[in-house]
């Protein structure tokens, strides 16, 4: 019987054993633990497109501006002086001295000048924005092509000059920045993670042996070397990702929370159970239809739904083909015009999205932006749209070959492209099929035009319209919809190098309003946030962008 | 006995490497590559760290290699999804969780199983038996998502005296380690009432009651040990499953563990995962499955007997 009984000890014994070994939060429970809205996908600036990524960024890192926890408008960072000349192009910035990095080194000019050079050097998705410095986007392609006679085989071309760019330290702590035209929001650029400093010495010993490349074992603790308020701690696959405030954080004073948790859950449901359970004081993207189901039973407080600084719509192929070869009808304007017009938003927000997000018929969130008037856009009108398709030469949508609307099967998207679906057949007898792929695959058929109708969603980066209209320019990498109208980018060029305010939003406007009339995109309603605070949480803002300064997060007990 | 270890010992690398072949083969043969320039390629950076870890330039070359990698470097490679982490990462972060909560829930099944699978066996016919053949029907047949939801809807939800999942405290691993244990306990009854049915017919049985014995040593004592050896067969395998993870429990209780990676590896297409995960799982079982048959001759001296006569 002794015998026996040694496998169910032994079993016992090496549970116990597993159980010790599986526990990561090494005792210490976080001053404020938050959900985040996925898994982080890379914390690496130069490669970081996702809000995750973002807001995680915003609390290891400081650019020279950094944002205001309340209003989170920008404010003054790791610089302590700016100054613009009457040109308004050239900007002076001082870094203050006591700005250190999380291992004590002083942070120096040097260091913002490295990340981005490496930004133009090897491209990420968020290069574009370097090209507001005169010289940048002539060094960039420049410099691609370096590589590229570089990796063929060897010529003995030089690389190219880094001082056409207009960037340069005038000391150890001194940045001049020269831009093309003037950028009135270019403080908000500089507090965005594009334009942070890294530090090069921590990063070397991850450098490929192209010379360009970093493996991104770098990001990860104990390598990680940031400046912000925040150093990265531990993080753990699909688990548990720690920051604990920086000892040398020059306004270390005013962080509020010493550590700080982002904790996992994949799933929607077990990510609201997780806030329940006092795991998480801070639920940053509730899901959909639990939020819903919640708003309609009523009696919480800790939900908060508000308007997103995003806009949900529908993008269509402008190609003159379909990627199978056939012939494109969405490439004729009217086509376009037909099917926008035909699409009656309510049902879509009343019965799908139940959380009282706003139809819109414009791109760019109205309401957002001071002094932008936004442009109409087109109106429900299944008569004018009939007629419409008619003129295209599809009269009761004879002869309109069968399209496919593409979406990836998370959320409500599924739902939406059944209501599209309908709508386009009710009111223009057009047959459209259906194809659901996982986010990962949309996202590439989404970039490389691999769709007829698809769904899609554009969040602003920074406060200022050309992070929703810069998309559609003719030579944007984001521009899914392969669009392109030379009166556009005529008027966005104009707008960039135009000084007076109000001109400028005014040009943006009859942008946009060209936009919405041709049709490449559908809009059909303005995103909102939903999040779940514990009340006791502080210092979260409702914001549009759905981002946080963390040193003002507090629980308060 | 000794040399009868050290043959099953000799014989596990060698079963491990037609596995690990037979994976290779499959995971060669299978259409597509993460080269090929389709929707589920690689990105450009990702190519770039195979090329230069891995000399591969090509997915041919990177199966060939990739063998002496896992042998001499114990790399598994970088997973192909999840850019930025190599596969020993995500091994080494949710195997452990898996691991411990395989542990928990597989020690709960034996004893809960063998407990009513014993009593079945002895009151046969009798309220017990039919319970407990009753809950042995229904954990098999109830789908783990099903039984998970169950448990915290009660214990969690109305109850509130457990926690309905996450990792981190003990409390948290009771409810997960119970529904992964519905089904493993179900078949250890089963198998221990028929198994122990058929011992107590046996006459050493009867002679022991007969000397006067007390009831429940004759049970225990003399007829579970015996009866006991398909259980442990079973165990082996059941150890092996429960600690390389469930997708259905680790998502509806939120636990990081290494049944998801699995699931997803596939959804993915993320060959280095997949591989890994796999290959993790067999050395698993082949390890389990050496350790049953060692034990083997701990439970039962009947086999040593025979081992040594050999």
């Amino acid at each position: 019987m002794m015998r026996l009984l040694t496998i169910p000890v032994m079993l016992a014994g090496l549970a116990a054993a597993a159980v010790y070994w599986s526990n990561d939060a090494g005792g210490r429970r976080p001053d404020f633990a938050f959900i985040n809205r996925g898994d982080n996908k890379c914390l690496d600036p130069n490669g970081m497109s996702w809000m995750q990524d973002i807001r995680v960024a915003y609390a290891l890192w400081e650019g020279l501006y950094t944002l205001d926890p309340v209003t989170l408008t920008p404010v003054l960072g790791c610089a302590d002086r700016a100054t613009v000349d009457s040109t308004r192009t050239v900007w002076t910035l001082h870094i203050r001295p006591e700005a250190r990095w999380t291992n004590g080194d002083r942070v120096k000019a040097g260091d913002f000048l490295f990340e981005w050079r490496r930004f133009l050097e090897t491209p990420g998705e968020y290069t574009y924005l370097h090209y507001y410095v005169r010289g940048a986007k002539q060094y960039a392609s420049e410099f691609a092509d370096y590589v590229a006679a570089k990796e063929k085989g060897g010529t003995t071309r030089p690389a190219p000059d880094f001082s056409i760019v207009g960037e340069k330290a005038l000391d150890e702590r001194t940045l001049v920045v020269t831009l093309s035209d003037p950028v009135p929001f270019f403080p908000a650029l500089l507090a965005f993670p594009p334009f942070f400093p890294m530090h090069e010495a921590s990063m070397r010993p991850f450098r490929e042996s192209d010379g360009l490349h970093y493996r991104l074992d770098f990001t990860r603790p104990p390598n990680l070397v940031s400046n912000g308020p925040y150093r990265l701690a531990q993080w753990s696959f699909k688990r548990r990702l720690r920051m604990v405030a920086s000892d040398y954080y020059w306004n270390r004073a005013n962080v509020k929370s010493r550590v700080v948790d982002q904790v996992y859950a994949d799933d929607g449901l077990a990510a609201y159970r997780t806030y329940e359970r006092g795991e998480a004081d801070w639920l940053s993207d509730v899901d959909a239809n639990l939020a819903a189901q919640i708003l309609a039973k009523g009696g919480r407080d800790d939900l908060h739904v508000f308007p997103a600084f995003g806009t949900y719509f529908y993008t269509l192929n402008c190609l003159p083909n379909l990627p199978d070869g056939r012939e494109n009808p969405l490439a004729d304007v009217c086509v376009r015009k037909a099917l926008a017009m035909s699409i009656d938003r309510d049902p879509i927000v009343r019965n799908v999205g139940r959380l009282g997000q706003p139809p819109s018929r414009t791109y760019i969130p109205p309401n957002v932006f001071e002094g932008y008037s936004s442009p109409p856009g087109l109106a429900y009108d299944p008569e004018q749209a009939r007629k419409l398709l008619a003129q295209a030469g599809y009269r009761n949508g004879q002869g309109f070959p069968n399209l496919t609307i593409l979406y990836n099967t998370d959320g409500i998207h599924a739902d939406v492209a059944q209501i599209m679906r309908r709508q386009w057949l009710n009111n223009l007898n057009i047959q459209m099929d259906l194809q659901g792929v996982e986010v990962k695959v949309f996202g590439q058929m989404l970039h490389t035009q691999q769709y007829a109708v698809a769904r899609a969603s554009w969040y602003g980066d920074y406060a200022d319209p050309t992070t929703f209209s810069d998309k559609y320019k003719s030579d944007s990498d984001d521009n899914d919809a392969k669009w392109s109208n030379a009166e556009y980018d005529r008027l966005c060029a104009e707008a960039q190098r135009e000084t007076d305010q109000g001109r400028r939003l005014r040009l943006l406007g009859r942008a946009e309003n060209i936009l919405l009339n041709e049709a490449p995109i559908i809009p059909l309603f303005t995103y909102v946030n939903a999040y779940m605070i514990r009340p006791q949480a502080k210092g979260i803002p409702l914001a549009a962008n759905a981002m946080l300064m963390f040193n003002s997060v507090q629980v308060v007990r | 006995m000794a040399r009868f270890i050290a043959w099953r010992i000799a014989q596990l690398p060698v079963i491990l490497a037609v596995v690990y072949l037979i994976t290779f083969g499959l995971v060669w043969v299978a259409p597509g590559s993460p080269y090929e320039n389709n929707d589920r390629a690689l990105s450009e950076a990702a190519k770039n760290d195979l090329k230069l870890r891995f000399h591969a330039q090509s997915w041919e070359q990177f199966l060939t290699y990739y063998p002496w990698q896992i042998v001499r470097h114990g790399d598994f490679g970088p997973s192909l999804s999840y850019e930025g982490w190599s596969v020993n990462d995500i091994l080494r972060s949710s195997l452990p969780v898996s691991m411990a909560l395989g542990l928990v829930a597989v020690f709960i099944a034996l004893i809960g199983g063998s407990a009513a699978g014993v009593t079945a066996a002895v009151r046969r016919g009798g309220l017990l038996d039919v319970l407990s053949l009753g809950m042995a029907l229904v954990g098999v047949s109830l789908p783990a998502f099903v039984v998970a939801g169950l448990l915290i809807v009660i214990f969690s939800d109305w109850l509130h005296w457990l926690p309905g999942g996450g990792w981190g405290e003990l409390r948290q691993i009771v409810l997960p380690a119970l529904a992964l244990a519905m089904m493993p306990m179900a078949y250890i009854a089963r198998l221990t009432r028929s198994s122990m049915l058929d011992t107590l017919g046996n006459d050493y049985i009867r002679t022991a009651r007969a000397k006067g014995l007390p009831r429940w040593t004759v049970v225990w004592k003399h007829a579970f040990r015996n009866a006991f050896l398909p259980v442990f067969t079973y165990l082996g395998p059941a150890t092996a499953y429960a600690m390389t993870g469930s997708f259905v429990v680790e998502t509806v209780f939120n636990i990081p563990g290494l049944g998801q990676h699995f699931v997803n590896g596939v959804k993915n297409r993320d060959q280095t995962l997949i591989l890994g995960t796999v290959l993790v799982y067999a050395a698993f079982l082949l390890t389990l499955n050496l350790l049953v048959d060692i034990g083997y001759a701990v439970v039962d001296p009947r086999i040593e007997v025979e081992a040594r006569q050999q």
